[in-house]
């Protein structure tokens, strides 16, 4: 309610859009697919087919205008990363230093693995001797004394 | 011997994973990233508000332009617009400037510029594909376009006259 009312106040909103016509079936279910992968210019981390922002709309009908052109995926992609670099995308690509993101963890898992293994092979050694007994000089004198 | 080399790898690898994540903890999560600058503007052809006639970039080849992306529900875009409006009474002979009003309406934008005044270009992006296009984040976002059409950058805030003096040096 009070985002409403500070909304209002504000008046600083865009008017809604028609978002146009829209493609065949299945090529709208490929608008859809890419518009999961890309990143909303003016959301925060929300994919252009998941936000209602009005540039998100105009971002998706780009991709719907693409698809229209019978661009390749990967050139769609690609029209974006041009213009906002790999942020715009919402999974990141796995090459160049992005594949330490996705081995990294599992490289650490499995190395852990194997120094838990080896821990696990290596009993610990028996001791040669047990060690001596220390006894107080004088807690033995007056066991010897009751003793006695 | 065997967990020396199995703690240096592991070291090596925890390495870095905390490189890569502290290249992404240095970033401001939220800025957009703009990689336009140095490349080729992307063409464009539009209707003027005032005359409906079709403009295109390419008709200012050889010119430096400045593109300015606003809209009237936007208050900084209505706190620059003088400065805008200062920039192109003082480099008229020297630069084109070019407004372009996107996620709005034409109505709003015909009475905001009745209102308040205008001198230079004022053209309407009703579905902003130019905008996606230029890859505007926000607005007011201001483009500097060189006489050879490369975007030599863009200010993505309301601009003062200091600023776009600086700015217009640049593409001069």
């Amino acid at each position: 309610m009070i985002s409403l009312i500070l909304l209002a106040l504000s008046l600083q909103y865009a008017p809604t859009r028609d978002i146009g016509p829209q493609l065949d079936a299945e090529r709208e279910a490929r608008v859809m697919v890419l518009g999961k992968q890309l990143r909303c210019a003016v959301c925060q981390g929300v994919a252009i087919s998941d936000s209602p922002a009005s540039m998100a709309q105009a971002q998706l009908a780009k991709v719907r205008e693409l698809v229209a052109e019978d661009k390749t995926d990967a050139e769609i992609l690609a029209y974006f990363v041009q213009r906002y670099g790999e942020w715009v995308l919402l999974e990141p690509t796995k090459t160049g230093l992005n594949v330490v993101l996705w081995a990294g963890p599992l490289a650490l898992l499995g190395i852990g693995l194997v120094v838990i293994l080896m821990q696990r092979k290596k009993p610990d050694a028996p001791s040669a001797k047990p060690p001596a007994p220390t006894e107080d000089p004088l807690l033995a004198q007056v066991r010897a004394d009751l003793e006695k | 011997m065997k967990r020396v080399a199995a703690v240096v790898a592991a070291l090596a690898v925890a390495g870095l994973v905390v490189y890569v994540m502290a290249k992404g903890f240095g970033t401001d999560p939220h800025e957009v990233p703009f990689l336009m600058a140095g490349q080729k503007a992307p063409e464009f052809s539009i209707t003027r508000l005032d005359t409906n006639e079709t403009v295109t970039l390419s008709q200012f080849k050889g010119k430096p332009v400045v593109l300015n992306f606003w809209a009237t529900w936007c208050g900084p875009c209505a706190m620059e617009h003088p400065n805008l409006e200062w920039a192109a009474r003082t480099y008229a002979d020297k630069v084109v400037f070019l407004g372009i009003v996107f996620e709005d309406t034409e109505a709003n934008t015909r009475r905001f510029l009745a209102e308040k005044g205008w001198t230079f270009t004022q053209l309407f992006d009703p579905k902003s594909t130019i905008a996606v296009d230029y890859a505007v984040s926000g607005v007011p976002e201001t483009y500097f376009i060189n006489r050879e059409g490369v975007i030599v950058g863009k200010y993505a805030a309301p601009i003062s006259r200091d600023i776009l003096a600086q700015r217009i040096g640049e593409i001069l």
